[in-house]
């Protein structure tokens, strides 16, 4: 119990205000203290658990279309431990077909650690896009 | 470790369907496949020269990953639900 509250409660008993007023001033007090309503920009500070994608769309027809897919982060974790797993002559056969294609791009060199720290850093990543037709919303919470 | 698979979907003018899938028991009474599986994994990490105790490592974190997961698609009156508790 915090100090306000104890001091209206201390003030009804000792009859300085009624039963009426200490509750009116008792629902001042949560209405100041109530946190504001969640948002993605007003997330608590803490570790996310969950990666989110939130697509609201209106077709040509007018009918809307919603999809929201939550996958949790240690699932991204636990993933980025089968770049691990893939054969050294797979890499070397991806990375010719790469440069062949014009990605320059060594796959050899692409580190399970190195995606866990993206993944862990993927907690501060908002992403929204906005279309007549179409929103978009990726975050973490 | 998952433990209920949960599928909803909703059609229009019929029923909703709504499936819970206890998964311990499902995967007892799948057992024998999931052996097969697990055999058919370890003969493919052999042929591709792949360290067998680290991939079955990394499919374990993978599924102990998997609570929480949820897709939810809704267009128009249809819907689809899938939720991995």
């Amino acid at each position: 119990m915090n100090e306000q509250r104890k001091d209206i409660l201390g003030m009804l008993a000792e009859g300085k205000i009624t039963a009426e007023e200490a509750e009116q001033l008792i629902a001042a007090l949560e209405r100041d203290q109530s946190p504001p309503a969640s948002s993605i920009g007003t997330r608590p500070k803490g570790r996310a658990k969950y990666l989110r994608l939130m697509v609201d769309t209106i077709d040509e027809n007018g009918e809307p279309g919603r999809i929201n897919v939550r996958v949790p982060l240690q699932l991204l974790r636990a993933g980025v431990q089968l770049t691990a797993l893939i054969p050294p002559q797979a890499l070397t056969a991806a990375n010719a077909k790469l440069d062949k294609s014009g990605v320059p791009f060594d796959l050899t060199q692409l580190k399970p650690e190195h995606l866990e720290a993206l993944v862990d850093h993927l907690d501060e990543l908002t992403m929204e896009v906005d279309q007549p037709d179409a929103q978009v919303r990726v975050f973490c919470e | 470790m998952p433990q209920l698979l949960t599928v909803r979907v909703k059609r229009p003018d019929r029923r909703p369907i709504r499936v819970w899938v206890p998964l311990l028991p499902a995967v007892l009474v799948l057992s024998p496949v999931v052996v097969l599986a697990v055999l058919a994994a370890v003969v493919a990490c052999q042929v591709f020269r792949i360290d067998v105790v680290r991939a079955l490592g990394t499919g374990w974190r993978i599924v102990s990953a998997l609570p929480g997961t949820r897709f939810d698609l809704e267009y128009s009156r249809t819907a689809v639900l899938v939720a991995i508790r």
